[in-house]
């Protein structure tokens, strides 16, 4: 049997307390396969974003258990969230989110700090990140110096230079034109492997049929989840 | 572990990425550093040729005078004080001298009127007082052990007096004390531990006997005493009770270099002030990184969140932030130093005075600035680390 990178058994995230009680996620049940291209779908409010925190062990459920990468990270410390998060998931964000004060290449290496490893290897590895989204010879560009799918690229290279298990896109062409937006794409789901699973995030139908199975949701629960191709 | 490494990286591309914010954040730090090295350094270099003096002069010698004797008007000590004083062990030499008043010393016979209302100290001193007080002749020769037995009309006189007097070495001059003619022989070197001396006359005690007291052999009334370095209070102690002993006369002692050395004190009111000022404006900084830091917290939060994404503890980014403080610091720890040595350097070229700087001004200076802005940069460092990636981020 194969261990799924990502499960969710039924997970609940409350926020507030008494009659301002908001469920923003009520018992959901979800694993994410290796090899998976999964799309989460839904308007504003379904708590997509929610999933989004807590699959990515930005947040801790209110109720549930979640394993990410085989370890349970429901109920444990802040530091060992961030460990797991650190280790095994990538994140591209719609705002990009470089730090605009360091080029390309810095802001993919930030991802390999506190691990241990030597600033020329760090580099080595950075500049082919880089060179995976095809941005290698802008290594040295601050972000405010690069377009809008640069920047997009330059943020997928540092959520690929660590290697994780699970690539988590929220909204990764919410802020691109269409044809930056397609290029994105493109290498989103060149990323799926056995070795890696890709989570996208999203409230566009159409980017979300692109995936390979989609999950849609709607006032905190999942509604449909079903195979678009293999 | 790379950790340290990489958070020095980290936090110095930090401030070097915003660098007019780093500039002023130096400026609290290198401003209170600065103040408080200028004023120690100042004060203590306005002492500084004094300190210098006294510590080449020696600390060890000792002034012995007969203060008070019941009945007396000016007290005297015993005729064989000397012999008495070298009977302590740790006396290394002894020189004696008898103070005498109104005797009016002119330059020559017509310049009497002149002269007699200028007070010039008249001392009888015995052959031994510039080898005690360490000091050699200008010209001539120190009276001798022949001018007492001969009960020669000789003198020598200070410094400055010789150049009152407009005398030139080797001259054969005659002044006249108290109308009896003295041939000068020597002029005797500034005494740094007994400024009165530069203006004054010595004879021998024979010759005093014979011409201005009615007492022979004459009595010294003051003892100048070298002892072993360290046993100037126990050699005072001793010489009262040697000196003093079976007789009326109290004596008191005093270590010469002490008063000297007093004077060489910096004067602690003033620098306190300037210190005080020095760290209310190292404080105000303080408050002012805590302050800038803080916004810059707000202001950073979006790559505070991502860093927390990419795995960064919450340790890692308080320390990143905390590192950024001591850095700013350091660096103007080490800058308000160099601004401080450079206010004294200024202030003691323009004063002429000596360049005094302790040694443990300047590592106090920039810890001083350290533990400031760790303080400072404490408060801010742990709202960072408080941050949840997750509101930062604003995920759609």
């Amino acid at each position: 049997m194969i261990t799924p990178f990502l499960e969710l058994r039924s997970v609940s995230r409350v926020y507030g307390s008494g009659d301002t009680e908001v469920r923003a996620l009520d018992g959901v049940s979800l694993a994410v396969m290796p090899g998976d291209f999964v799309s989460i779908v839904g308007p504003s409010g379904s708590g997509k974003s929610t999933m989004l925190g807590l699959l990515g062990c930005l947040d801790a459920p209110s109720d549930g258990t979640i394993v990410v990468d085989g370890e349970d990270v429901s109920r444990v410390a802040d530091a060992s969230r961030t460990r797991v998060r650190g280790r095994s998931i990538g994140f591209v964000f719609q705002q990009f989110h470089l730090i605009p004060h360091l080029d390309a290449l810095s802001n993919v290496e930030t991802a390999l700090l506190y691990r241990g490893i030597r600033p020329g290897e760090r580099r080595e590895r950075s500049l082919a990140a880089l060179d995976r989204v095809g941005l290698a010879h802008r290594h040295d560009h601050r972000p405010v110096q690069l377009s809008g799918g640069e920047q997009q690229r330059v943020a997928l290279a540092r959520a690929l230079v660590t290697e994780p298990k699970i690539l988590l896109a929220d909204e990764p062409t919410g802020a691109l034109d269409s044809k930056n937006a397609a290029n994105v794409m493109e290498i989103l789901a060149g990323l799926r492997s056995s070795e890696r699973a890709v989570v996208l995030v999203t409230h566009d139908v159409g980017i979300a049929d692109s995936a390979a199975r989609k999950i849609s949701m709607l006032d905190g629960r999942i509604v449909s989840d079903e195979v678009l191709r293999p | 572990m790379s950790t340290p490494r990489d958070l020095t990286r980290v936090a110095f591309s930090g401030l070097a990425a915003r660098k007019m914010r780093t500039v002023l954040l130096l400026l609290g730090p290198m401003i209170g550093v600065a103040a408080i090295v200028a004023a120690v350094g100042l004060t203590d270099s306005a002492k500084g040729d004094l300190k210098a003096k006294v510590a080449e002069l020696g600390t060890n010698l000792i002034e012995a005078s007969a203060a008070s004797a019941f009945g007396q008007s000016s007290p005297t000590l015993p005729i064989d004080a000397v012999e008495r004083a070298a009977t302590v062990t740790t006396v290394e030499s002894v020189s004696s001298i008898r103070q005498l008043s109104n005797v009016v010393v002119t330059p020559y016979t017509e310049a009497l009127e002149q002269f007699d209302t200028v007070p010039i100290p008249v001392l009888a001193a015995d052959a031994d007082l510039p080898r005690v007080l360490e000091v050699g002749l200008v010209s001539g020769r120190w009276l001798d052990d022949f001018d007492e037995s001969s009960r020669a009309r000789v003198a020598v006189i200070g410094q400055a007096l010789a150049a009152e007097f407009s005398y030139l070495p080797g001259e054969n001059r005659t002044v006249e004390l108290a109308g009896f003619p003295y041939a000068v022989v020597g002029v005797l070197e500034k005494v740094p531990l007994e400024p009165g001396f530069d203006n004054a006359v010595f004879v021998p005690f024979a010759a005093v006997a014979d011409d201005f007291l009615d007492e022979d052999p004459v009595e010294p009334n003051k003892l100048y005493v070298r002892c072993q370095t360290g046993t100037e209070d126990l050699t005072s102690e001793a010489l009262s009770v040697a000196v003093g002993l079976g007789g009326p006369t109290q004596i008191s002692s005093e270590v010469k270099s002490e008063a000297l050395e007093l004077a060489a004190e910096s004067d602690r009111q003033l620098q306190l002030i300037v210190v005080s000022m020095g760290l209310l404006a190292i404080v105000v900084g303080g408050l002012g990184i805590a302050n800038v830091m803080s916004i810059s917290v707000i202001q950073r939060s979006a790559e505070i969140g991502i860093r927390r994404a990419l795995g960064h503890t919450r340790r890692i980014i308080a320390l990143q932030f905390l590192l950024e403080a001591i850095a700013v610091g350091v660096v103007g720890g080490i800058l308000g130093v160099l601004l401080g040595m450079l206010a004294i350097f200024v202030g003691v070229s323009a004063a002429g005075w000596v360049f005094v700087m302790a040694g443990w001004l300047a590592p106090a200076g920039v810890a001083l600035a350290v533990v400031i802005s760790v303080l400072a940069g404490s408060y801010p460092a742990v709202r960072a680390a408080r941050l949840e990636p997750l509101e930062t981020l604003r995920l759609g």
